[in-house]
């Protein structure tokens, strides 16, 4: 399998959303160095983490099904699985931010 | 096969035994005695083959590629002693069932009773002495629970252990010794080393072999200096002293040296040693045995005693006195049998066995009474029992020993010393017990016992005295085929009459009769005082505590000097001794770069390696006094390792590699609450001591990482090997029926290692799990962390358990990760299923799984976890290993090897096609024994924090 096999209808788009999620990561984590307090920090990476990784998702989706020639959608398993996940692991951070601020 | 039937039987008997209720007396008694009746029958009824053909032999191959075959061998000796141990059992048992009393738990005595006659069986069999080495010390093992039984008394409990070191330390030598004559002979078959005799005594290893034999069978024999375990073993209850204490298991040492009898004796450094520690002890022990007050206490001397008499007749280097030895070893065993029971029955009537309280009993017991005189008087040596005719026997070669001078006069002067000894001790015991006054102030009135406790008695006496009478019809044939069988053809005609004419030995057997009477007339009858004149210094428990106390004082003092309790300490230790291996290694062999030229470098991978290595070396920065921010960097380093392998096309390792970091720290997470708080503000000794110490620490960790990659880099810079690798990447789909190849190599190719590592995991899992449910935490962290108490706010355990959502902030992540469980097992079910042919397998899946089981435990906390979801991990680990097990036993149906996969493919109505394999079965296996190990880890640590509110409720501490 190289890049060649992939059709230009889905290569396209895919490597537009590629460009876009990783930009998008990109300034999440630029948001997580520069900015101040911890409530404004915790908000950066959120980007990378929903918008980004369901670009690059996406354009898994895009790519595998114009490979296998017919719909491959497992990926939304793993956009679950993120939206699931991830509140629960922010939730518990900005608990204990808000501990801490309070001492 | 009736000989292995024989050995059999009674370990048969045994395993049934320990099955019966508790209460079972008749049972227990009906089912000891079959076995032991029905050893008894098979015994006698081998007599005519043994007497026609010498030797029954039987060889069952055990482990044949090995050499090593059970071996049986049954001669005359052998014969006439395996009558001894299940004859007497036979009587024991009966004796046993009234003797034990209702609330004693049988089914462990009558257990170990009859695991101790098959022992004593194989000891009397074995055709291989390394065999018969094993039977000895399974008597040491069970006479030690047997002296034990009544283990809630203290003076039980210190016999038992007495017994077992001297016995044990003896067993040692001894095997140390069949080892040497083994070796010597070559062969440890019996009829090998018997056959050797002359380059076993020209050996220049003769002496240690000798000794070591010696301490064997002297500390079994309970023979001087090594007896004093005996008198202490008669804590033990009556039946136990009376069959192990005085009619079997200390025989087993004369036995022994009767044994090899042809083979070591002849020398004078036997004659010395056997001889020496037998008269030593027949003098001795008969002294002692004078002053006894306890009843079993004068009889335990007088078996050390006679003993003796039996080791210094081996000791003699005569035929003669080896068939007098023989003779004993049977009527030693009739008479002090009986009176054993007797003073059994004294104590169990009148409920003490003191001989300063008992009197008079004659009168209320005249049955014992009569029973035990008669016994006395065969230990005594009166004439018409058969006491008198060994006794007689051994006077005789004391006589006629062909040594130098004052040998030649001392020998008879202490044998006839002796003798008078044994004379006094059994008119003493006597006396006290059954005549004079009646006793008033005993615990229970005296009266008759019940026939039946009569009768294993009355059965003894009556050989007691028929062997006295008509000797040579009664145990004539069978003496002369068991010495037949020690001496082969030279042995000595002797006669066995009562009447020999007026001899010397009839003197001297007169002498000692009348002046036994004498000294107990004049000196015993009046004593009252309860010590022991001119020897009461002399105590060997005394020696053996010293000796004892001494050992574990020495012992603790070494581990304090060699070993240090600090983990820091030992870990140092451990990668310095590696360490410094290695680097011994690297010289000699010239380890050096291979020849392979490494591939180019990827930016990103080294990007990647940069991150990781420098969360490592963070780990190491952070874990004094921040050890979460530690955890967190180590994950970052482990994350990187588990990248490596994808990027190098090892899915199935990245997998593992994955779901290991994320469990290793919710581990270690757990385990980080309980340690104690450490903080930067609280400044330890400053100076050069600890930069010196970080300076050494930091050498040590720099040289074992730096060594490893460099040993990691000279092997992989070589040309791979041709192992079995690509065997297996050709095998895997062909034989294994899988395209995964490390899952085929793991269910498949090497399943049985698989199985024996999930064994492991579930042993460790149990071992953890059974260490921290004896864990206290330290007081200081025993209290909750401010972030849980205040989560918690102020509701109650049995609060949180009925709410329908963990209360508080932890309400919505509770209801995100229940969600998360079905889908977790969905996800884990997958790679278990697809692991044979892609990356996964049960391993991965089972790690998937816990981990979401611990995540509940993580959100919801244990109390509102445990309320719903009910783990079982002990069950998930059982039935895991059994599955695995199934799986493997599975192809012996179909007539493979253990573990060969089978599979089956066809189609079914509904499904379509299928492929069903074993080694899915097994993989199942593997997936509950891991999900099962995990979790049960995991949950015990959890379960701690429930321990300390049980402590805080306990104290009243609300914080």
């Amino acid at each position: 399998m190289t890049t060649a096999d992939v059709p230009l209808w889905a290569a396209l788009p895919a490597a537009l959303l590629l460009v876009c999620g990783g930009l998008l990561t990109l300034v999440g984590s630029l948001g997580l160095l520069r900015l101040d307090s911890f409530f404004a920090r915790i908000h950066a990476p959120t980007m990378g983490g929903t918008l980004g990784a369901g670009c690059v998702l996406v354009a898994s989706m895009l790519v595998s099904s114009a490979l296998a020639q017919r719909l491959v959608i497992h990926e939304l398993l793993i956009t679950l699985f993120v939206l699931i996940t991830a509140p629960v692991t922010t939730m518990m951070l900005m608990r204990a931010a808000i501990r801490r601020s309070r001492e | 096969m009736e000989l292995a039937l024989i050995i059999f039987l009674p370990f048969l008997g045994s395993l049934g035994a320990a099955f019966l209720p508790p209460n079972a007396r008749n049972a227990e008694a009906w089912l000891a005695g079959a076995a032991a009746l029905a050893a008894t029958a098979i015994t006698v009824s081998l007599y005519p083959q043994v007497a026609a053909e010498g030797v029954l032999r039987l060889n069952l191959p055990w482990a044949p590629a090995l050499g090593l075959d059970i071996s049986l061998r049954m001669d005359g000796f052998a014969w006439l002693f395996a009558l001894l141990v299940t004859g007497m059992g036979t009587l024991v048992v009966i004796y046993a069932r009234y003797y034990m009393s209702p609330a004693d738990p049988v089914p462990r005595f009558f257990s170990f009773f009859l695991v101790f006659m098959g022992a004593m069986l194989g000891v009397v069999l074995s055709g291989h002495l390394i065999q018969m080495v094993m039977f000895w010390e399974m008597t040491s093992l069970s006479s030690f629970m047997l002296i034990a039984y009544w283990h809630h008394r203290g003076e039980a409990r210190r016999g038992a252990r007495m017994a077992l070191t001297v016995t044990g330390a003896g067993g040692l030598a001894l095997f140390g010794g069949v080892l040497l004559l083994g070796h010597i002979a070559g062969g440890y078959d019996l009829d090998t080393v018997l056959a050797a005799a002359p380059q076993v005594k020209a050996h220049p290893w003769y002496p240690a072999v000798l000794a070591l034999i010696a301490l064997g069978a002297l500390t079994k024999s309970a023979q001087f200096p090594f007896h004093f375990w005996l008198p202490h073993a008669m804590s033990a209850p009556t039946p136990v002293s009376a069959y192990l204490h005085s009619a079997t298991m200390v025989k087993a040492g004369v036995f022994l040296l009767a044994r090899l009898w042809p083979v070591l004796a002849g020398t004078d450094a036997w004659f010395w040693i056997i001889g020496g520690a037998g008269l030593c002890s027949l003098v001795l022990a008969g002294y002692l045995a004078m002053f006894q007050q306890d009843m079993k206490g004068v009889l335990a001397y007088s078996t050390i005693s006679h003993l003796g008499l039996i080791t210094l007749l081996l000791g003699m280097n005569s035929e003669l006195a080896l068939v007098a030895a023989v003779f004993h070893i049977a009527n030693h065993a009739t008479f002090k049998a009986s009176l054993f029971m007797a003073a059994g029955i004294v104590d169990h009537e009148t409920g003490t066995r003191d001989l300063g309280r008992l009197s008079g009993l004659s009168r209320a017991m005249p049955l014992t009474a009569a029973l035990a005189v008669v016994a006395a008087a065969a230990m005594a040596g009166v004439p018409l029992l058969n006491g008198f005719l060994s006794k007689e026997m051994f006077f005789a070669e004391t006589v006629f020993l062909d040594r130098p001078d004052w040998q030649r006069f001392g020998l008879p002067l202490a044998a006839t010393l002796a003798g008078v000894f044994s004379v006094a001790y059994s008119l003493r015991l006597i006396q006290r017990v059954f005549f004079g006054p009646p006793a008033q102030d005993l615990p229970h009135t005296p009266h008759e016992p019940t026939r039946w406790m009569l009768l294993p008695s009355a059965l003894l006496v009556a050989a007691c005295v028929l062997v006295g009478v008509v000797p040579e019809l009664v145990i004539g044939p069978y003496l002369r085929t068991a010495t037949g069988a020690i001496l082969g053809a030279d042995a000595p005609a002797y006669s066995l009459a009562v009447w020999h004419g007026f001899n010397t030995p009839l003197l001297m057997s007169f002498v000692a009769l009348g002046g036994g009477a004498l000294l107990h007339g004049a000196l015993l009858a009046r004593r009252g005082a309860t010590t022991v004149p001119l020897l009461e210094s002399i105590d060997g428990r005394h020696l053996f505590d010293v000796t004892l106390t001494a050992l574990t004082t020495g012992a603790e003092r070494a581990l304090r000097r060699l070993s240090s309790p600090r983990l820091q300490m030992q870990m140092l230790l451990i990668f310095a001794v590696a360490l410094g291996g290695a680097l011994l290694l690297v010289k000699p062999f010239g380890i050096g770069w291979g020849a392979n030229a490494p591939q180019p470098l990827d930016p990103a991978f080294a990007l990647l390696w940069l991150v990781g290595g420098a969360c490592a070396l963070a780990v190491a920065w952070q874990a004094k006094y921040h050890r979460f921010a530690a955890v967190a960097f180590a994950g970052g380093a482990g994350l990187a390792t588990s990248l490596t392998f994808v990027w190098f096309s090892a899915p199935d390792l990245a997998l593992t590699q994955l779901t290991v970091e994320v469990v290793t720290t919710v581990l270690i997470l757990l385990g980080l609450r309980w340690l104690p708080r450490r903080d930067e503000r609280i400044a330890g000794p400053g100076g050069a001591t600890p930069r010196l110490r970080r300076s050494r620490d930091i050498l040590v960790a720099g040289g074992c990482g730096l060594g490893l990659a460099a040993l990691a880099y000279a092997v992989l810079t070589r040309p791979a090997v041709d192992g079995i690798a690509p065997f297996f990447v050709q095998q895997a789909l062909p034989q294994g029926g899988g395209l995964n190849v490390v899952n085929v190599i793991l269910v498949d190719f090497r399943g049985f290692d698989t199985f024996g590592e999930i064994t492991v995991l579930g042993i460790v899992a149990l071992t953890v799990y059974a260490l921290l449910r004896r864990f206290r935490p330290a007081p200081e962290s025993m209290r909750l962390p401010d972030q849980q108490h205040e989560q918690d706010g102020d509701a109650s355990p049995r609060d949180s358990q009925e709410a329908m959502l963990p209360a508080g902030a932890m309400m919505l992540p509770a209801v995100l990760v229940r969600l998360l469980l079905p889908l977790a097992l969905l996800v884990s079910l997958f790679f278990l299923l697809r692991g044979h042919n892609a990356p996964g397998g049960g391993f991965v899946g089972g790690l998937i799984l816990a981990t979401a089981v611990i995540l509940q435990y993580l959100v919801g906390g244990t109390h509102w976890v445990e309320s719903r979801l009910r783990i079982h991990p002990l069950y998930w680990i059982a039935i895991g290993l059994l599955l695995a097990a199934a799986a493997g036993i599975g192809a012996a149906f179909a007539g493979a090897p253990f573990l060969t996969s089978q599979a089956w493919h066809g189609t079914l109505p509904v499904v379509g096609e299928l492929h069903l394999s074993s080694v899915l079965l097994f993989d199942l296996g593997v997936y509950m024994l891991v999900v099962g190990a995990t979790t049960l880890m995991l949950v015990a640590i959890a379960h701690q924090s429930l321990r300390s509110q049980h402590h805080r409720t306990a104290t009243g501490d609300t914080r």
